[in-house]
């Protein structure tokens, strides 16, 4: 039914992969020189490619063949147009009655307009005495959606007298109550013409042109196939147009090409289609045979038919078509189980939605034609409906990666439609509905199947976003944050966040560059460029340039345009989250500085002044200790981190002077197995536990000797302070502001404290931080 | 005849409890000359090479280095050639403002919250030719020696002083490229700032190499002979574009 239109190319840049996950084993198992899968591909912007070997070679050609095919299509539009405007036609609408009977429905004639609601028993033309009678039968257009043989020879026989009695200057219209009025038929007038008309001429060009340009534009043997499918639809809907033009009487020579014609498009469709399914998204084992089978299945009914020998043709083509159509289901199937392609997946869907809806069709049309007073006109619109969704689609398909919001809501109101339309005839069938109440509970049900299904349908053929919005802003900041502190890990950061939004099943870093995000691969890849986040991680020539992620949700969907847009969009976000984050950064750090100068120079000098006129020693010391402490806390202030083995030798070196004015010898050991970088906070609690404990000995042990051991290994920090003084009973001290502070700064830092007598004599105190990075610093 | 003293500080309860440190340090006769600011500073000091007790020069000179009409590095810098040990007193005890400080030519440091004990024996030992290096001041010793001056964008022009005053009074090297004699250390010199800077005492020091105490004072004394010597050539630079010489 659909296939895609482009080719890939296999430029492959050299790619790293990222991560592996179990998912992606089988994936993996393929080679890249299977042709049929490339990291990257081309899509319909890239007509002129800069493969310059290539294109200036085919270009020439390729665009002159697409200027004349694009005027062969208008100059046949034209002509087609004017061949019907040349067909002559009474001005009058019929419409059929309860009794099975042709009356006139309304008419723009004079004479005819007075006989609105006759019924009409036959025509003649001119002089001509024969009569040719008239049955509902001469309404229906089509000869193709005539079910039974019998009915469609006999349609025939019905057009063949009518289009005699046309071909007269004057056409005489026989009443039932044996009125005879006579008109002079009179050529289409250009605006008379029906808009349905021009609707499907228009679709039909426009698919007749896009299977053009998706075949030149790459040349291959499934786009050769795409280009068939297209064309024999284009074909179906020209002959729906013209028969849209006609209200009694078709040219007998159209009537007998209407079926083996209509009937060998639909068959050839089919079989293009098994053939397009086989070679794409990738080339499936035996697709010859399967191919040359599926031909094989198709043409042979068209030839039988055309030799007058195929009983039952309506059937044979509706079964031969749907049968074709499951088989490239299948075929899908088996292609997404040996490679997990999207666009298998939402081929397979579009399929299953097309052959559901002919099925459905085909047996409301089956079961309504045995019945009398059958709405005539329902089989007609049916089919017709059922043809422009079919063409919907095979205008969508090249277009799946972009995204078209437009063709997707109008092919799936087509298929809605062709749903309600059948409904509509089986309700009249199976359960002898009035007209109008079958019309209204079909529409009501369609309708409520279309507002109800709608967005579970979207996003099952296209799938949905991953993420919650949310967890989306949450991702962002997050990642910001690491991109801040580690720019280098940029790139995986990066490719965990498309991972989370897309849950692709390959995200591999490439060298290759592009300006801006990209579908690749007909929408099997989306190419991401790594963006410069942080003003020191210059461009560097060595870096990956993009990620390429593949197989978004897990294989399941295609990339498209939005997605790419989407991913663009958060990229820009991320981007000036981290632009903020370091502002905010800056901006901190600025005014922290200034506070530190301002209560350095303020309260300092304050402070010193006071302290010369203490009044005591004690008082001296009080504001000695506040002063120090200050200077921690504007030396915190000023600095962002330190290192521990740097902060180990200014501890050592301050307390050795502290010690030594106070005559106590100081047995330092400070052992580290990793030599981290304090956080201001770490830095200024540990700063002041050591020399509150420094302090607290110097002033109150008497002692002789201090022992620190400080060890740092596996983030867990023991600080031992034991000194040979004379105090005693640690659990009776009163717990003033230094000990206090003491033990405040402990658990700051998420630790321990304690103090216990030694023997012979003095205090230890033990400082236990277990897990210093977690800890609320 | 009494030894004469300079002491340069805002603060008059200060600038007592500094004089009492000096008279305390020394059993010399001292005559101690107090200044409140730059202005009178340079004054005592113009006057005691041209004034009428021409020829008898400050023996020391004590600097804060926050005054109220500019920062006590312009003194030093004026007063690289000045015959006199000149000491810096301050309250901010980081390497980012001491290190230009000792740039500048001065020969120690004192920290003016330490105890009046403490401070006598400091300023005792720089007068003797033993002045003090802080860890943080050895590791930027070892940088500046390493790596030659930094200039502005060099390697430690990201730690920034707490005073932005400082900045533009700081003298700004001009020198680059290879180290001159005077710009390098000795393998044992570079020892004893590598210990310094891990926070081993003198006496570690001397016990860790091998050698006497004094001889490790020695070493010290050298770096910062070192230190004043390439400084002064840049100070002298900068002096002349300031037109302060």
């Amino acid at each position: 039914m659909a296939q895609n239109a482009f080719e890939p190319r296999n430029g492959v840049g050299r790619s790293s992969r990222l991560s592996d996950s179990p998912h992606d084993s089988s994936h993996h198992s393929h080679s890249p020189g299977q042709g049929v899968d490339s990291h990257f591909d081309s899509a319909l912007n890239e007509l002129a490619p800069p493969r310059a070997w290539q294109s200036s070679r085919w270009m020439g050609w390729r665009l002159r063949l697409l200027v004349v095919l694009t005027l062969l299509g208008c100059v046949g539009v034209f002509a087609l147009t004017s061949v019907v405007i040349g067909m002559r036609h009474v001005d009058a609408m019929w419409s059929v009655n309860a009794q099975g009977q042709i009356q006139l429905a309304d008419s723009n004639e004079p004479a005819l307009k007075a006989h609105r609601g006759h019924v009409l028993v036959g025509v003649s033309g001119g002089d001509d005495p024969r009569i040719a009678p008239v049955d509902p039968l001469a309404l229906k257009r089509s000869a193709r959606w005539v079910i039974d043989d019998a009915m469609r020879a006999h349609q025939r026989e019905l057009h063949a007298g009518l289009a005699a009695a046309f071909a007269q200057p004057q056409v005489k219209f026989h009443f039932a109550d044996g009125v005879v009025v006579s008109v002079e038929p009179q050529p289409h007038a250009l605006i008379g013409l029906p808009l349905i008309y021009w609707f499907l001429l228009g679709v039909a060009l426009a698919l007749y042109m896009l299977a053009v340009i998706v075949l030149l534009s790459r040349p291959s043997v499934r786009n050769v196939a795409y280009l068939v499918m297209a064309w024999c639809q284009a074909g179906n809907l020209v002959f729906i147009a013209i028969e849209s033009t006609l209200e009694l009487g078709l040219p007998d020579a159209f009537l007998a090409l209407d079926m083996p014609v209509r009937m060998a498009f639909d068959l050839v469709t089919a079989a293009a289609m098994v053939n397009a399914v086989c070679l794409h998204p990738r080339r499936l084992p035996g697709s010859g045979w399967i191919a040359i089978a599926a031909w094989a299945a198709a043409l042979g009914p068209v030839v039988l038919l055309s030799l007058q020998r195929l009983p039952h043709a309506w059937w044979w083509a509706q079964c031969s078509v749907a049968a074709l159509g499951l088989l490239a289901i299948a075929l899908l199937s088996w292609s997404y189980h040996l490679e997990r392609h999207p666009f298998a997946i939402v081929l397979r869907r579009f399929g299953i939605v097309t052959i559901s809806t002919w099925s459905l069709l085909t047996l409301a049309l089956g079961v309504s034609s045995n019945l009398a007073g059958m709405p005539h006109n329902i089989a007609d619109v049916g089919s017709m409906i059922w043809y422009v969704f079919l063409a919907s689609l095979l205008l969508l398909v090249p277009f799946l990666a972009r995204s078209q919001t437009f063709m997707r809501e109008f092919s799936l109101l087509a298929a809605i439609s062709t749903v309600a339309t059948s409904l509509d005839l089986l309700f009249v069938a199976v359960f002898s509905l009035g007209q109008f109440a079958s019309l209204t509970l079909s529409l009501f049900v369609s309708l409520a199947v279309y507002s109800g299904a709608r967005q579970w349908i979207l996003n099952q053929l296209l799938g949905s976003s991953m993420l919650t919005t949310e967890r989306m802003f949450e991702q962002l900041y997050r990642i910001a944050r690491e991109v801040e502190a580690q720019p280098e890990r940029t790139p995986a950061l990066l490719t965990q966040l498309l991972r989370d939004l897309f849950d692709p099943l390959e995200a591999n870093l490439v060298e290759r560059q592009t300006a801006r995000t990209r579908v690749a691969t007909d929408g099997s890849g989306l190419l991401v460029p790594l963006p410069a986040l942080t003003p020191s991680a210059a461009p560097n020539a060595a870096l990956p340039a993009s990620v390429m992620i593949r197989f978004a949700h897990r294989g399941r969907r295609l990339f498209t345009s939005e997605d790419a847009r989407l991913t663009d969009r958060i990229v820009e976000q991320l981007r000036r989250a981290v632009y903020f984050d370091r502002a905010v950064e800056q901006g901190r750090s600025e005014e922290r500085l200034r506070l530190a100068q301002d209560l350095h120079d303020d309260i300092g000098a304050r402070l010193l002044t006071l302290m010369y006129k203490a009044q005591s020693p004690e008082m001296e010391d009080y504001v000695r200790h506040t002063l120090q402490d200050l200077k921690t806390l504007t030396r915190g202030l000023a600095a962002s981190n330190h290192r521990l083995s740097h902060a180990a030798a200014e501890w050592k070196a301050d307390l050795t002077q502290r010690l030594t004015a106070a005559h106590i010898e100081l047995k330092w050991s400070f052992n580290f197995d990793e030599d981290i970088l304090l956080s201001v906070v770490q830095w200024s609690a540990l700063t002041r536990v050591l020399r509150e404990l420094v302090s607290n000995a110097i002033a109150h042990a008497q002692a002789q000797q201090l022992e620190i051991d400080f060890t740092f290994a596996n983030d867990r920090v023991e600080l031992v302070i034991s000194d040979d003084g004379i105090g005693r009973e640690p659990r009776a001290w009163s717990h003033g502001l230094g000990l206090g502070g003491v033990r405040k700064r402990v658990k700051q830092l998420g630790g321990q404290v304690e103090w216990r007598e030694v023997a012979p004599h003095g205090i230890c105190c033990r400082v236990v931080i277990r897990n210093l990075s977690a800890g609320h610093g | 005849m009494p030894v004469k003293v300079l002491i340069v500080e805002d603060n008059p309860v200060a600038r007592s409890f500094l004089s009492r440190v000096v008279r305390e340090s020394f059993s010399d006769a001292l005559m101690i000359t107090e200044a409140g600011d730059l202005e009178t500073a340079r004054r005592q000091v113009e006057l005691s090479r041209s004034g009428p007790s021409a020829g008898d020069p400050f023996k020391l000179v004590l600097v804060d280095l926050e005054l109220p009409d500019g920062n006590g590095m312009e003194l030093l810098a004026e007063l690289a050639q000045y015959p006199a040990t000149k000491i810096v007193t301050t309250l901010y005890s980081d390497d980012d403002h001491l290190f230009p400080a000792l740039q500048c030519g001065a020969d120690g440091y004192l920290l003016k919250e330490d105890r009046f004990e403490v401070l006598v024996e400091e300023l005792q030992k720089i007068v003797r030719g033993q002045p003090p290096l802080s860890p943080a001041i050895a590791r930027r010793l070892l940088t500046h020696f390493r790596h030659g001056p930094p200039g502005p964008g060099g390697p430690n022009s990201a730690a920034m002083p707490l005073l932005s005053g400082l900045q533009t009074s700081r003298p700004v090297p001009s020198g680059r490229g290879a180290p001159l004699d005077h710009e390098r250390l000795t393998p044992r010199e570079s020892e004893v700032l590598t210990y310094l800077s891990k926070g081993f005492t003198i006496k570690e020091i001397a016990s860790l190499m091998g050698i006497k105490w004094f001889t490790v004072n020695d070493h010290i004394k050298s770096i910062y002979k070192k230190l004043n010597v390439s400084s002064r050539a840049e100070a002298a630079v900068l002096a002349s574009k300031q037109g302060l010489v």
